[in-house]
């Protein structure tokens, strides 16, 4: 998809709600995977953090690898610098995995579906509620994911095309610029 | 009042605020609503009350610091139109994203939100804040977010809501069956429930849903290949504009070294050659490696125009994750600042073993970092961040009110003052002294 060898490089996960450090069990995750690969990392995302006192809201990733002190002790998290590198325009890996969120929540959903439907014995009043529960659960799904997402996208579009005309008008300004110099 | 905004809308105004280098602002576009609620207390009959529901739908980012206003913080009107166009009937507030800072508006803004407040005609304009602030060593960091609504008493702040799924957890479907033995009841149910049921025995419902799911995915996967397309050529036309400009630049300073030769041989006479062979050599080597002359020239003679270069061509390819003093000395972030300390809220279940180990040992590479990042930051930056020479000294006041919270006008926010983290540690380990304090 890049043109490039690609390889994955670390993990990453949200706490929503709570704290962004890493839990017990997401540090011997984490060194589970050191194990494969010395290089392995692992992100945290907290998100939906709010401190009441306030109205602060808060959104927080942090960056670790884990550690033993010594052999058979507990493995403990060590920090490791992470930096956002800025970039002017959103790759195609990025478009496609924002995209396939909702794919993957529907999915879910069908899955959960497919093994309660399997069930014989529910009499029709169950079977109408389950099915109800799929219809509304997908429902939430497009109002609370695909809605949105497709908002997003539609405005990103022309934000675009705005940005795009006045790039074009500044590459005439310069190239009329460049042929004065010359 | 409760406001709320898409988590989509909320992470484009995160992605414009960490691309750029600068300060970054922008307009909130969205609609103001009264919902009625009603609820019925053992005290009360019925009880209804209004609640103002503010909706972020969009968010119209500024290319540029002092778009709309100047350094007086005046707000001109015409670009303001400029820049809104048709779209300034939805404005709903504004927004402006700072590094470091802390979470109060600063004079400027709020002469800004008042001409904004008058200007644009909405008497009961926000302001969304976003604060970034990282630890020492860079491996934690965080974005906090602050509605105020600065026309009404004490400077109130709004919480602001970014809806989410839910609960997934699938627990609403039925695994069994209410016991029944009752024949009426069966008979009844599966007659008049038969009309749910396609001839497969599938529930009608489901194929609906999922058919509007279906064409709902399909315009997502079809308006996101628009997106790709629009991405990638503006990606195009940025990069012939960049060269553009290397090139004009590039042509500057070849005009500038044959008019300064063509001086000196006006001026000396026939010695010239030799001498100006031996004394510049640089223009010479620059005459012949026009590729760097451009960049350095760009970096240093800076137009407004001029944009920085990339930070992929900044930062060395090869950096390592653990090399935290060359990485920090190439990326013009600003370290943390600041003395409070900052006890993250954690469970019990989710509380780190971890006693921040590696952060002791980085907070001492985090001082000369930090000076390095002070110095580029002033050079490379200069041109597009003069202007921010301003806000910078007025963080740095904010940092003394940090210490001082009687300062503060705000007086059921003065602790926040000390409570809130002008610098982020891991844990509050009291082992772990902050050096990089500036």
């Amino acid at each position: 998809m890049t043109g490039r060898p690609m390889r994955v490089v670390g993990w990453y996960h949200s706490h929503p709600h709570i704290t962004v450090w890493p839990s017990h069990v997401d540090v011997r995750t984490q060194a589970m995977y050191q194990m494969m690969d010395q290089g392995f990392v692992g992100l945290i995302f907290s998100c939906f953090i709010e401190d009441k006192n306030t109205k602060t809201g808060r959104v927080l990733y942090t960056c670790f690898q884990s550690v033993q002190a010594q052999k058979g002790s507990e493995y403990e998290r060590i920090e490791i610098p992470i930096h956002v590198v800025p970039h002017e325009t959103i790759g195609k890996v990025c478009l496609e995995s924002a995209v396939e969120l909702p794919k993957i929540l529907c999915q879910e959903e069908q899955d959960a579906y497919r093994r309660i439907h399997s069930l014989a014995h529910l009499d029709p009043i169950t079977k109408i509620h389950n099915g109800s529960v799929f219809t509304k659960n997908l429902c939430s799904q497009m109002s609370a994911i695909s809605g949105p997402l497709l908002q997003w996208l539609e405005d990103k579009v022309e934000q675009n095309k705005q940005n795009i005309a006045e790039l074009q008008l500044e590459k005439e300004r310069l190239t009329l610029e460049l042929t004065d110099l010359d | 009042m409760a406001a709320s905004i898409s988590g989509y809308t909320f992470s484009s105004l995160c992605y414009h605020s960490a691309n750029s280098n600068s300060d970054h602002e922008g307009f909130l576009l969205g609609e103001v609503r009264q919902e009625e609620t009603f609820s019925i207390s053992d005290s009360q009959i019925s009880n209804t009350e209004f609640l103002q529901v503010l909706e972020i739908h969009n968010h119209e980012p500024c290319s540029q610091l002092f778009s709309f206003y100047d350094y007086a913080g005046k707000v001109n009107e015409e670009n303001l139109k400029r820049i809104l166009k048709e779209r300034r009937k939805n404005v709903i507030g504004w927004y402006r994203f700072r590094r470091n800072t802390q979470q109060q508006m600063s004079f400027r803004e709020q002469i800004i939100h008042k001409q904004l407040t008058h200007i644009l005609g909405v008497p009961d304009l926000v302001f969304l804040l976003f604060s970034f602030i990282s630890t020492a060593n860079n491996s934690t960091h965080a974005l906090e977010y602050v509605l105020f609504r600065p026309n009404r008493k004490y400077n109130q702040r709004v919480s602001l809501t970014i809806p989410n799924l839910g609960n997934t957890s699938q627990q609403e479907y039925k695994v069994s069956s209410v016991p029944n033995t009752s024949w009426n009841y069966a008979k009844v149910i599966k007659e008049q429930g038969a009309e749910f049921f396609d001839k497969d025995g599938v529930m009608k419902d489901i194929r609906t849903i999922f058919q509007v799911y279906n064409a709902l995915q399909d315009k997502v996967q079809a308006v996101c290949g628009e997106v790709e397309h629009s991405e990638r050529l503006k990606e195009t036309f940025q990069e012939e504009v960049n060269k553009l400009k290397k090139q004009i630049a590039l042509r500057k300073i070849e005009k500038e070294d044959e008019r300064r030769l063509q001086e000196m041989a006006a001026v000396e006479g026939r010695q010239v050659p030799e001498e100006h062979k031996n004394t510049c050599p640089a223009y010479n080597s620059r005459a012949v490696c026009p590729g760097n002359a451009a960049e350095e020239y760009s970096l240093e003679n800076q137009d407004t125009s001029e944009t920085p270069p990339p930070y992929s061509e900044v930062i060395p390819l090869d950096s390592t994750a653990v090399n935290t003093e060359t990485s920090t000395a190439y990326l013009p972030r600003p370290q943390a600042v600041g003395s409070s300390s900052y006890a993250p809220p954690s469970l019990g279940a989710a509380k780190n073993t971890g006693n921040g180990d590696g952060s002791s040992t980085d907070s001492s590479q985090g001082t000369p970092g930090s000076g390095v990042v002070g110095q580029l930051a002033k050079g490379e930056e200069e041109e597009e961040e003069e202007d921010e020479d301003e806000d910078e000294e007025d963080s740095s006041e904010y940092e003394n009110l940090a210490n001082e919270p009687s300062e503060s006008s705000d007086s059921e926010f003065s602790q926040l003052a000390e409570g809130r983290p002008a610098s982020l540690r891991p844990d509050g380990d009291a082992r772990n002294s902050q050096a990089s304090q500036i």
